[in-house]
This record gives C-alpha cells, structure tokens and sequence, in this order.
C-alpha cells in the first residue's frame, strides 16, 4: 500500500498529463462499451417482448410510411364503422397511451392515460404490485371505472381510492377506482424499435370494453388502429381489414404476419445490432492501442525512476501489483463517473418531469444500467490485464542495468 | 577465507548484436576486499557489476553469493538482497528527480519496510551527517550541484549498511575535491564495517587506491 501510494504521488503523478490522457481514453472506452452494452440490453429486452406476438394468426398493423395520410378528413363515424366491423369479424389487442393529463400527484408528474382493451391486457401480463387486477365488464357512464395506476401516483393514489377527471378521450366526467398499482417500472417496449421504451410509473391503465370504444373521440379511435393486433386471423382476414380501412378513412395500412415480423426484426435489429457491436469493437480496439501507447509512452519517460526502484529492492512482482492496482484505481474512478452520469441522466427525467421515462431503481440506475456497468466491469478487467502483461513485458525487455543510469 | 563471490562465466551473449563478452571469466572476492575493474569502453565491464549486482542472470556460467547459487534464487529473493545485502553507487545522475533528496535516500528503507524504525533514523542522521548533506535533504536532485548529487547517491547506497558496494563510474564529472570525498566516503565504509567494495572506473588514480585490480580484455 506504501508502495502503491509512493508510485502514485511521486511517479505516476508527476506526469499528470499522461495520467489524464490515460484517465480520457478509459472513459471513452467505458463510455462506448457502457451504451452499446445498454443498447444491446434494451433492444434483447424489447425483442423478446415482441415475440410474445410472433405467434401463427397474429398480424400487427402499420401505417404504411409511404401513404400519404390526411388526417384532417377522417370522420368519425367513418371510423365507427371500422370499429364496428373490428369487433364483429375479429379479436384484437388495443392499447393506445401518450394522452396525458395534469393530475395532481406528489412528485407534480404529468399523468398519462393507458387505454387498454382485455386482450392487450392479456398479452402485456402486467405484474402487480398491490390491489387487484383489471376487469373489463363495466358499464361505462353508469360504474366507475376499475383503473391500475403506476407505481409513481400509488402513495397519492392507494388502492381503493377515487379519481375524478375529464377523460381525455371522450371529454366526459369518469370516477375511477383505483383497483391495482402496477410493479415498479413497468414498461413497454416500441414494436418498431425495441430498444426504446415508455415507463408507466405515472401511468394510469383504464380499461376500454366495446361501450366505451363507441363513446370515444377520434383520437383514441386512428390511434388505436396504429398498432393494433389482430389474433387468431388470417392474411386474408388482414387484408380485407386493410382495405376497409383505406376505403373509410383514406390510411393505407400494412398488417404484419409472424414471419414479415420475425424477418423485420431480423433485418433491422440484428443487423443493427451487429453493426453497433462491430462499431464499438474496432472503437474500443483503437482506444486501448491509444491507451497502450500513453501507457508505452510514460514508461519510457519514467524508465529512470522504475530502474532505481528496481536496483534498490523493487521485484518485477511487486511492480505488477502495482500496475494492477493503479489500473485498478483508474478504472474505479472511471466506472464511479459513469454511474454519477448515468444516475444523473435518469434522475434528470423526474427533474424535467418526463413521467414516461422515470424510473424507480437502487441509487437512481434500474436492471438494465446495472446489467451494462457489469459487462464495463468485465472490458475493464480485460483491457486492465492487456495493458498491465504489455507494460511489464516491456519493461522487462529493458536490461535493469546500471547503465540506463548513465 | 571463504569467497563472498565466486562466479565462472562462460560467455555473456547479447543475441540481437551479435557478440559475446566475458569469456570464460572467473572471479573471487574475499569479504572486505577492495577491487576495481578497469578496461576499455566495450569490454563488459558494466555488464559484470549487473551480474554481481544480481541485476543480470542472463549468461552461460555459474555465480554463488555469499555460499548461495544465484540461479536458484527466486525474482523476488534477488530484489531483497539488491536491497539488503548491496549497494550501488552510481554517477550523480542516479537519483529521481521528482523526489527530494531525502525521499531518495530513504528509498530502500521504504522497500525493506523499516523507515519508521527508530534505530534506522538513528543511522540515517549518521550517514547524513557524515556525508554532509543535511542542507540539501529538502531540495530536489535537480537543485542541487552535481558533488551534492553523488553525495546522495552515495547515501542511499550505504543507507542499508549492504555487505557489497557496487560503484560504476563513482567518481566521473566530479571536481577533484569531489572526486576525493566520494573515494574516501568509500572506503571508511569498507574499513569500518568491513564491506567490499567493487568499483568500475576508467581512472586509473581510483583504480591504484583499491587492493586488487583486474582489466577487463576485449575477446578475440
């Protein structure tokens, strides 16, 4: 320890710039290593949510990005008729979120309405952490309406309690019961770019039933088509929808079958994901060679200094402790200001109260973060015995002799 | 009286440039005695005391010190007696610059994990008091002249009071009152406390103030 605190102040130190530089090149190195990893992470995650879904007569459906879509000429009753011929001909799991309300609540979030039908609740198997789950047998107008809430509004809104509102989407006056809080973090992965996610902690879950769809606003109704899933259907079944749907409301829609989906993910995200691997492969290759030549570097300037220590008592074994342990120390302050970063960023969303991206998780970073600090631990653990093996091999390929101090 | 050194080099090759020196050399040092080898630039004279001095173990040949064979000595086992059994004394140049000359001197307690030890403070006020280099302790090498310098080396070579003294070149740039200090540093140790000492010079004055002399020759 002695030994390790005198090579840090009154060796390594002295050349701070060198110190630094190295101090630079590991960040980078973590950095890159952390946000591939996360990213790799979050889209795994979201894929295999996703292939819940790759099931044979699923078909999810998606607005055709080459349509040209006029909005502002869909009809309500247009989209009525949709609905109608949606519940009479098939089952489908609808789930539509982003309308967001100002409900008090103690951390003074945005609240965001979930509406979701019985079979998106069946699929998503959300987990709870109090209270019961949804049903969807209400009467709407008549009952109230039996809601989950996220974690975030449990303490303002325990199970049991009342919420009085205008409904965003039907512009009508609800009471709803809170009958469940959701587990912390509870989220959704996009269908179309699994790695980005919405949190539900400040989510409230309403249950749509075929009543309430005919009450609905316009909204909720295009929306709902946007990621609809028809179960237990057909390609032909998919395609008269479709087309239904083009005539009616002027949307061209494509609805995707297990394999289309299966081989779309295939050739976005794996792809993607290989690209990002690849990437920060020859990324991290460059950064260490950069590190290994700062490392080869400072040796050579304190080749004098390591040849006295070793003349008067340093073992090569002791200077690879060393080594090791200054590496070690490097990495540490390294990885401390990548969680400072990442738990800042995270906390950053409750500060500009982005409630769809808060997150509850052990000193601000949740599963994922930890998962990715993890697998940086292990590159570090990797680069820290290259570096170290190179510089001792180096340094042992320099005779200690006396005359290096001539 | 048993040799404190007894080494038989065959040959000391240098691969990448192709020689070799130090063919078959033989040499045997009594505990006490006070020995220089001199020769021409080239001939292994540097490459000898790395030898003795435990630094090198990298030729044809056997090497016992103080009755142990030198190969059968573990990397760790030969940086302890580098620390505790020998000392070098090198140019005016063999100090860290980022370190004061005190820190310098005290290097090879820190290793043998003793300078707190009060006995050890004790003898390192002697030595430095000896040597003469109180004023300086709290300066940096570069702040100080050249004679400060090889004071200091000195010191630190002698601070673990080492049964061989390794000196290379001890005396080159030194002023001639300098140059007289170091020599007479030398070799009080050597009658004091009865430590050998191996000195590598091209001075020749140096050389004919040691008991034995051995000149090192070119390998044909």
């Amino acid at each position: 320890m002695k030994i390790l605190h005198f090579f840090i102040t009154r060796i390594f130190l002295k050349r701070w710039t060198l110190v630094l530089g190295m101090i630079i090149l590991l960040f980078l190195a973590n950095y890159l290593s952390f946000t591939a990893a996360r990213s790799i992470i979050s889209t795994f995650q979201g894929y295999q949510e996703i292939e819940t879904l790759n099931q044979e007569g699923t078909f999810i459906a998606n607005l055709d990005p080459n349509s040209e879509a006029d909005f502002d000429r869909i009809e309500i009753d247009d989209t009525k008729k949709v609905y109608e011929y949606l519940n009479k001909n098939y089952t489908y799991a609808m789930q539509v979120d982003g309308f967001v309300t100002s409900l008090y609540n103690k951390y003074k979030m945005e609240v965001s309405f979930n509406y979701i039908n019985e079979e998106a609740y069946k699929i998503n198997q959300f987990r709870l952490s109090q209270g019961n789950h949804l049903n969807f047998n209400y009467k709407f107008n008549k009952e109230e309406i039996p809601v989950l809430v996220g974690a975030g509004l449990a303490t303002t809104y325990p199970v049991g309690s009342y919420i009085e509102i205008t409904d965003p989407v039907t512009q009508q006056l609800v009471n709803l019961k809170v009958q469940g809080v959701l587990e912390k973090n509870t989220h959704r992965s996009n269908f179309y770019a699994p790695n980005s996610k919405n949190y539900f902690n400040f989510s409230i879950f309403l249950p749509i039933n075929e009543e309430f769809i005919q009450s609905a606003g316009l909204d909720l109704l295009v929306n709902g088509l946007m990621d609809m899933v028809l179960l237990d259907s057909t390609k032909e079944k998919a395609t008269n929808l479709s087309e239904l749907i083009q005539e009616n409301l002027g949307l061209k829609f494509n609805f995707f079958n297990q394999q289309e989906n299966f081989n779309y993910f295939e050739d976005s995200y794996f792809d993607s994901l290989k690209i990002i691997c690849i990437i920060t492969f020859i990324l991290l290759l460059i950064i260490v060679c950069l590190a290994i030549w700062n490392t080869l570097v400072s040796i050579r300037l304190m080749i004098k200094d390591f040849t006295i220590n070793l003349l008067v008592g340093l073992s090569y074994s002791k200077l690879r402790a060393i080594f090791y342990s200054y590496f070690g120390i490097l990495f540490s302050i390294n990885l401390v200001i990548l969680f400072v970063i990442t738990a800042f960023n995270r906390y950053g969303f409750w500060l500009k109260k982005d409630s769809i991206f808060a997150t509850y998780g052990m000193f601000g970073l949740i599963s994922m973060d930890w998962i990715a600090l993890l697998i940086v631990l292990f590159i570090d653990l990797i680069i820290g015995f290259t570096i170290v093996e190179l510089t001792i091999k180096k340094i042992k390929s320099i005779p200690i002799s006396v005359g290096v101090l001539k | 009286m048993n040799s404190i050194i007894k080494l038989e080099i065959q040959k000391k090759t240098f691969k990448k440039k192709g020689f070799s020196i130090l063919n078959d050399f033989k040499l045997e040092v009594e505990p006490g005695e006070r020995l220089c080898i001199i020769g021409e630039s080239g001939v292994g004279k540097t490459s000898l005391l790395n030898i003795i001095g435990l630094l090198d173990t990298q030729y044809q040949g056997s090497y016992k010190l103080f009755g142990s064979s030198v190969k059968d000595l573990s990397r760790n086992k030969l940086a302890e007696w580098r620390n505790q059994k020998i000392g070098f004394v090198l140019q005016e140049s063999a100090l860290i610059n980022s370190l004061t000359i005190e820190d310098n001197i005290k290097l090879p307690l820190m290793y043998a994990n003793i300078e707190k030890d009060l006995t050890v403070q004790d003898h390192f006020k002697r030595i430095v008091n000896k040597i003469g280099i109180e004023p300086i302790l709290k300066k940096k090498p570069l702040d100080c002249s050249g004679g400060q310098r090889s004071r200091a080396a000195f010191a630190r070579a002698v601070i673990m009071n080492p049964q061989i003294i390794l000196s290379d070149e001890p005396t080159a740039s030194l002023d001639l009152e300098n140059k007289e200090k170091i020599i007479n540093l030398l070799f009080d140790m050597n009658k004091e406390f009865n430590t050998t000492v191996i000195t590598v010079t091209h001075d020749l004055d140096v050389a004919n103030r040691h008991e034995r002399i051995i000149t090192l020759e070119r390998n044909e």
